[in-house]
């Protein structure tokens, strides 16, 4: 397994671990949801708040302090506008300063905005915001580290709504035929659209069925159980094998929140004070529920 | 294999492509070709730089995308296919994947105007229009077959993304000597002198206009023609000294819609400039979708065939001051 991570003893995350900086992600989430007076993603970035932490404090090869390394492995944001939550978990992994993004977030020259800009913001690894760009973009950066025999992957998050575009599958058709191990796809499925809940207008099942039948190796996930995400990220195959693998994440939108789990209503939008005291409330209640459990 | 030719014969642009990108691919490691299942031209590239070629079958959206991903790892990769498909079907993925970041991928493909008899999802006629109007692309379309081998090796020098725009490619004519223009990205080449008006054409039009300014000079007025391959950046400084040195007498000849293309391009230069023009005639495709029929055939039908180019030539030229 690659580098990732290290706690105060120089030994690896445990899931323990990794579980408090998703709880300490979510938190800086809901103060920057309550603090920024335009809208946040929030329902889409609470679902994929584990899995980012999975990713940047885990499974990810990267060094902040040297992000072009050749040898990093590579994540593409292909859900965009989850940026918020991204650039919080790569402050927390010493990427920038959790301050620098609730100061500045959304702003005149900010390099923090609404959805990820590489040119403004070199630690990203492409702009995305449109949705089914990302997997495209991410197969041909798996297929530059075949050709130059770079063992690093390649890993893309998307949006399960955003899988109904058709650049998705033509690119899940390209990893495929060109054979690349290396491509890690993970989708959030979190069963939501913006305006619609899963299946009542654009049916997606059988999900796991349809990237089966377009070569791919499947895993389902649980996407806030942190034991079985890392499980996923250790057991992914070699990134010299030839299939390329999708982790599907069973997600919840609002994860966390109880006013705003499966919501329609909290697809994006901001928290007032009051709001945000009743967030941080419903938040730590769930932390404490789930630990009694 | 140098490419061999003799001038004033017929050649394929699209052997020049080959060979220019399996010379290239010698001198640049990181040079790659993308392709969505339009590879003839490629074969050559494919054979010598096998796990540098990437045909992802018909998806267009997929071929400027996994383009995008390689240019961020530093290749240049070249995306060939078909100009209607690539500048329509994957507009948004040359904005936003490409453009945005500014990243050094190469489009070029063929069918741009009415070329080809493929019908009207067969021509590119808009395309110049919409890649004009993107952040960072240069935008090129290209007449002379030997030309576009020297522009891909320009381009590789470049920093942001380009698009090659050829006719059929299979028969052009070669118009220029090897040497005989100084040709460089941005700049137009004065294919002919001449002082009565200017013709400024691009691409496919380009041979035609040559034989309308000799047609013209059969007739007594000194005609001068701008190969004008470069759409954006625009020429301006040529613009204003044709103005000048032709009497403000100007004709457009495209084969693209006469607006949005080279001719409005053209008018905004006039127009940011205050250059004062005696006549200026547009010729161009209409706003029609246009049927089948040979490339001749169209021109003539939609107005800017070779005697219309005459004919508007001659009105500019009698306009009075």
């Amino acid at each position: 397994m690659s580098q990732s991570t290290l706690d105060s003893h120089g030994q690896r995350h445990s899931v323990a671990e990794l579980e408090d900086l998703a709880f300490e992600l979510r938190s800086k989430l809901l103060y920057l949801c309550g603090t920024y007076e335009g809208a946040v993603h929030i329902g889409g970035d609470l679902s994929v708040a584990d899995i980012l932490i999975a990713l940047y404090h885990y499974g990810l090869n990267i060094d902040p302090s040297n992000i072009a390394n050749p040898a990093r492995d590579r994540f593409i944001l292909s859900k965009g506008h989850a940026a918020v939550c991204m650039y919080i978990a790569m402050a927390m992994r010493g990427f920038f300063e959790f301050d620098e993004i609730v100061e500045t977030y959304g702003q005149l020259d900010s390099a923090f905005g609404m959805h990820p800009c590489k040119v403004q913001l070199p630690g990203v690894e492409a702009s995305t915001g449109s949705l089914g760009h990302g997997l495209p973009i991410a197969v041909g950066m798996a297929k530059s580290a075949r050709q130059r025999n770079e063992p690093h992957r390649v890993f893309c998050l998307l949006g399960d709504g955003e899988t109904g575009e058709g650049s998705v599958w033509e690119a899940a058709m390209a990893g495929r035929s060109s054979e690349l191990g290396n491509l890690v796809a993970i989708v959030d499925r979190n069963r939501q659209l913006m305006t619609s809940f899963g299946e009542d207008r654009i049916v997606l099942e059988p999900y796991p069925d349809k990237w089966a039948a377009f070569g791919w190796n499947v895993v389902m996930v649980e996407g806030h159980d942190m034991a079985d995400l890392v499980k996923a990220l250790d057991n992914l195959p070699a990134p010299e094998s030839n299939r390329p693998t999708v982790l599907i994440c069973e997600t919840v939108k609002g994860k966390g929140v109880d006013f705003m789990e499966r919501n329609l209503a909290w697809h994006a939008g901001s928290l007032g004070q009051t709001d945000l005291e009743r967030a941080m409330a419903s938040l730590e209640a769930s932390r404490a529920s789930k630990e009694k459990n | 294999m140098p490419v061999t030719f003799t001038f004033g014969e017929w050649f394929s642009a699209r052997t020049v492509i080959g060979q220019t990108l399996a010379d290239l691919g010698e001198e640049y490691p990181n040079l790659w070709a993308v392709t969505p299942d339009i590879g003839m031209t490629l074969v050559e590239f494919r054979e010598k730089f096998p796990d540098r070629f990437l045909d992802v079958g018909l998806a267009e959206q997929v071929a400027v995308g996994v383009a995008a991903g390689l240019a961020y790892e530093g290749n240049i990769p070249v995306v060939s296919g078909m100009l209607p498909f690539l500048s329509m079907r994957a507009l948004e993925q040359i904005r936003t994947d490409v453009c945005y970041p500014n990243l050094p991928v190469k489009i070029i493909g063929t069918h741009g105007g009415l070329v080809g008899n493929g019908g009207s999802t067969h021509y590119a006629v808009e395309d110049l229009s919409l890649m004009c109007s993107l952040t960072n692309m240069t935008v090129t379309s290209i007449g002379d077959p030997l030309m576009v081998g020297e522009i891909l090796r320009q381009s590789m020098k470049m920093q942001g993304p380009i698009y090659i725009r050829l006719a059929v490619g299979k028969s052009d004519m070669v118009l220029y000597e090897p040497g005989q223009h100084d040709i460089q990205i941005g700049k137009g080449i004065v294919a002919r002198e001449g002082t009565d008006v200017t013709i400024f054409t691009h691409g496919t039009t380009v041979a035609q206009t040559l034989e309308a300014a000799d047609a013209l000079e059969a007739k007594g007025h000194s005609v001068r023609v701008v190969d004008m391959f470069t759409l954006k950046p625009i020429d301006a400084d040529l613009i204003e000294r044709c103005a000048k040195e032709t009497g403000g007498r100007f004709v457009v000849v495209e084969d693209h819609l006469a607006y949005g293309g080279l001719a409005s391009r053209i008018a905004d230069v006039v127009v940011d400039r205050g250059i004062n023009l005696t006549g200026f005639e547009r010729l161009g495709i209409p706003q029609v979708f246009s049927g089948f029929g040979d490339d001749e055939e169209l021109r003539n039908k939609y107005g800017y065939g070779l005697s219309a180019t005459i004919e508007a030539a001659q009105r500019v030229i009698a306009a009075k001051n």
